[in-house]
Order: C-alpha cells, then structure tokens, then sequence
C-alpha cells in the first residue's frame, strides 16, 4: 500500500508535519504538499519501457517454463511411480540442486553463454532460469503425481492399459491442472527473479525486475527517484500477486516442494 | 503386461509391477539430465577446475588460500550468519503472528488471508527499495519528529539498517511460514480446541498451547524453516538495494556484504579485476557448506517427511 501512494507520489510526510517539511535521509526538505499524479506511472510505461521489459521477461520466462516442464513432467513421473532404484537418490540430488547458489554456477555459466552466442537470448536466458525453477518444478509435479489413488493406477492395469498408458492417458490427464499450476508458480518465480536475470541478461533481453531496479543506475541515494522505483516496482507487483492469488491454494505446496498438503 | 483372464485372478495376482522390468522409466530422466547438464552440472565443473586453477595455469590451493587470508570473505560469512539467524527467526515469530491473527477471524477470512500473503508476490531486489529510508524511514522520522516530537535518528546507522535488513527478507517470506501453519492448523483436530475451550482457555492459550506445538513439531514446518535458512544463507537481494542506500556499492567487507553480494561485487566492479579463480573459490565453499548443511538437515528431518514418499 504504502509502495502504490509512493508511487503516485502521493506523500504523507507533509500532512503530519503541518510544516511542509519532510525528511530526506535525516535531512529535513521542505515539500511542495500532495500533489497525486498518475504522472510516475506513466513514466514507468512510457520512459522506463515497460511493455518492452514485460514482453522480454514473458518470451524467456516461457521458453524458461516450456523446457522446465517438458523435461519435467516425464522425469517427475518416473520419480512418483514406476518402482526405480534410485529415485530417492534422485530426489534428493534435486533438492540438493534447489539450496545451490545461483553465484555457485553463474560465472561458468555466463562465460559458457557468451562464447556460445547464447547470452542476451531468450533461450540462454530462459535455459538460465532453469537453475531456479527445474528443481521445483520436478518435486512439485512429483508431489501431483504421487496424490493421485494408487487405486486409479491399479484399475488401470486391471483393465490393461501398458505403462505408457497409464502415463499418457491417465496419470498426465489427472495431473493437468497440477502441471497449470506449476507453470505459474514457475512464472512468478522468474519474473521475480533478479541475481540470474541481471546477469544473463543485457539490453536486448531486460527482465522487469532489473530494469526496475536499474532504472536507478550507479546514481548515488540522493539522486535516486524513489518515485519511479516505487512506481516501477509496484507495476512489477501487480502481476505476480494476481497470479499467487490464483494459485494460492497450492503456494505451500509449491515452496515445500510438494511436501505441504494443499488443503491451506 | 500380463492381462489378468478373470476378476478373480485379477485380485489375487500379486501386483505385476514386481514382476516386470521398468528400467525404461530411466530413460524418463534422461531429458532432465540433459538439461541439468548443460545448465547446473557443467558450470559446477566448469567453476571448481577455475577455483584450483592456479595464476600460473597450474593445480593449486592458491586461490583457496587467497580466500582464507581474505579479512572481507570473513567478514562477509559473520554477516551471512548473523543475516541468516537473524531473518529466520523473524521470519517464524511474524508468520506465527500472521497465523494467529488470520485463525481469529471467523468472517472474511479469507480476504486477510490473501492480503497477508501479498509481500510473498514481491520480488525480493523490490522488498529492498519498500523498505528503504527514502521510501519509508523518512516519513516515519517526519511523522514521529514533527507529532511525536521524538529526536531524529540515523537511518544510515548500521545498528539501524541492518535490522531493518532483516526484518525486510523477514517480512516478505512471512507468510509462507502462515501458509504451512495454516494448513498444518486446518489438519487438527477440532475436538482439541472444544475441549479446551470448554476448559476456559483464552484464544491465546489455545493458539500456543494448542496449535502451536503441532505446527513447530510438523516435518513439513520444520522443512520449510531449513529452506528458509538456506535461502538467506545466500541472501543477496535486499543487501544489494542497501549496499545502495547505505553507500556501500563498490565496497566490499561492509555490514551489508554477504558472501552473495560480495561475490557479486567481485564479479561486476571492475575496481577488484574480476578475480575469477578467488570467485570461484569463494562459489566452491559456499556451494559445499551449503550442500553439507542441506544435506544434514534432511538426513535428521528426512525420516519424517513424506517426501521419501512414492511406491
């Protein structure tokens, strides 16, 4: 709340202090009063390019979430069901995966990427994203697949459907809206993403939340407008609380990687 | 696949499964891995040859010991640690609270639920400009100076930020600590509660003596919180706005570097000639203390968990 009035440049220092005067860092200003003006928003959609860093982030959080899940949804189902050895081990190397720090692999990573043209891409950025989100993507599509009855799996080998069967046609269709689910999850965590995309990202592939944030540059603090960043950085929100809100039954799960029960 | 011929043979036979062989099913993994490789695998290679690379192109310690003789790494790893404990524990003791005040409401509880669960939406490198002092610090200095005629005081005083700091990345995950515990809460049963409200326990006491030993025994809660501990091991993003506001952009062995931020600092400035054998080196150690962590963590929660879960 207190970012959207910000971000209108609505301040409420001056109403408090009857003087017109607000602090600055420790110093005290003196202020203009409230003047509520869309004039930061427009700023951020107009100057601060906006839709471009919106379309950028959208392009590589799918291409992101295209790999994570095609990749994904097979493997976590060979994790849930089929009696492997080994899948234990897997999982946990998974999880294993999930507590690495993104600066463990980013520096091999982006000089891997940009000898191979692949950094600044869609696709180098949206393979990077991977780092973040493929491990949970596995566990979560795993925890789907595993709350679904073992009697279902049963009937279905009673009736005498093969194991490609019973994956296609009737493990993958029950877990559908679990796979919807995941792609969103995967979703806000990309485009909250920033220590991946400020890295593998440049000019041509900006995500929202760096260009939010370099919206401010190297400029030192008192320069700064704490205008724009509240605007740009509220206009970030929005989206991802719209999305959490839509899932939100399902975010324990997600961030305990499957473990929570749904039922919040 | 055998096709049982009747229903009763079909009860009968013991399921097929331990009869046939599914070691296709690896062949399922072997996308995964293709992208694990290329993304995860390789890199951490890649990064542990560059960290015993050494600056004469030979095997060497030498960057390790350049790590070790580093007084700014130290005091990078103090503040992880004390960055960790601190926003953990913030982190429960507000996600506690939230779930205490949401589990009072008997109307719209919902709504405040999804209110409270907004900070989570938030991008963490966002939660540090909210809660930075242009942002918010000066017009609560305007407000308790000019109405509450309290003296100013510094907001750039580190025994001021970096609280502040941690109180941010607490705040934010908060109410993923809310959401287990809620769901952990909605699993009880209710008959407790009865019994001990006909007992004359206020809604305090029937949240801490009640509800709170099931949520903090819960494995699932206790998973969550070392994720947590995990995550701000590596913490990054609300250091990095402050390193900002506080003035610390450039340099390293400050109250606000974290060992992720002064990597990232070594990494960007050019100031410190991209050191990428030290880089490594410190990516190496924070990789393997973390992993040993981790991996302590889930042996001792493991057993509880249903994550071994599958058939």
């Amino acid at each position: 709340m207190v970012m959207a009035f910000e971000g209108y440049g609505i301040d409420f220092a001056p109403l408090f202090s009857g003087k017109l005067v607000r602090q600055v860092g420790g110093v005290p200003y003196y202020s203009g009063g409230i003047f509520p003006t869309p004039i930061f928003y427009l700023d951020a959609l107009r100057l601060g390019q906006f839709p471009k860093l919106l379309e950028n982030t959208t392009l590589f959080a799918a291409v992101g979430i295209a790999v994570a899940l095609a990749a994904g949804v097979i493997a976590a189902y060979a994790l849930a069901r089929p009696p492997i050895r080994g899948k234990g081990a897997i999982s946990y190397l998974l999880l294993a995966l999930r507590a690495v720090s993104p600066f463990a692999v980013v520096v091999p990573l982006y000089i891997v990427f940009t000898r191979n043209g692949l950094w600044d891409t869609y696709i180098g950025v949206g393979l990077a994203e991977d780092l973040v989100v493929l491990s949970i993507v596995v566990w979560m599509l795993r925890g789907f697949f595993t709350d679904i009855p073992k009697e279902i799996y049963e009937a279905a080998a009673v009736f005498g459907a093969t194991e490609g069967q019973i994956f296609r046609r009737v493990a993958l269709r029950m877990v559908i809206p679990g796979i919807v689910v995941t792609a969103l999850f995967a979703w806000v965590l990309i485009w909250n993403d920033f220590a991946i995309s400020d890295i593998m990202t440049g000019p041509a592939t900006k995500s929202v939340a760096v260009g939010v944030w370099s919206g401010l540059g190297q400029l030192a603090l008192r320069q700064v407008s704490f205008d724009d960043l509240n605007a740009g950085g509220f206009l970030a929100w929005m989206p991802a609380i719209a999305v959490m809100l839509a899932i939100r039954r399902y975010l324990a799960k997600g961030y305990s990687l499957g473990t929570a029960s749904s039922k919040a | 696949m055998v096709i049982p011929e009747s229903l009763g043979e079909a009860l009968t036979t013991k399921t097929p499964r331990h009869t046939e062989n599914y070691a296709y099913w690896y062949l399922a993994l072997v996308p995964l891995f293709a992208v694990l490789a290329l993304v995860e695998f390789y890199p951490l290679v890649d990064g542990i040859k560059l960290s015993l690379t050494g600056s004469s192109g030979g095997l060497s310690l030498s960057n390790y010991g350049q790590m070790l003789g580093d007084s700014a790494f130290w005091s990078a790893v103090g503040v992880s640690l004390v960055y960790t404990a601190g926003s953990t524990v913030m982190c429960v003791a507000i996600g506690l609270g939230l779930t205490f005040l949401v589990t009072q409401r008997v109307r719209g509880r919902s709504y405040f639920e999804a209110i409270y669960i907004f900070p989570l939406a938030l991008s963490p490198i966002v939660a540090g400009v909210l809660w930075s002092p242009s942002s918010v610090w000066d017009d609560i200095q305007t407000f308790s100076h000019f109405i509450l005629h309290q003296p100013y005081f510094n907001e750039l005083a580190v025994g001021f930020y970096f609280p502040v700091m941690m109180l941010s990345e607490a705040w934010e995950w908060a109410p993923l600590i809310m959401l287990v515990a809620l769901s952990i809460v909605n699993s009880q049963s209710s008959k407790v509660f009865e019994a001990a409200e006909v007992h004359g326990a206020s809604a305090w006491q029937k949240f801490t003596m009640v509800a709170l030993p099931g949520i903090l025994r819960s494995p699932v809660m206790q998973f969550i919180i070392v994720l947590r501990m995990i995550d701000a091991m590596r913490a990054f993003e609300v250091p990095l706005a402050w390193a900002n506001w506080v003035g610390y952009q450039q340099t390293v062995g400050t109250p606000v570097d974290t060992v992720s931020l002064f990597l990232y600092k070594l990494i960007f400035y050019p100031i410190y000639g991209f050191p990428i054998g030290l880089i490594s080196a410190i990516a190496v150690s924070l990789l393997v203390v973390t992993l040993i962590v981790a991996f302590a963590l889930i042996r001792l929660l493991g057993r509880a968990l249903p994550i071994s879960g599958g058939r």
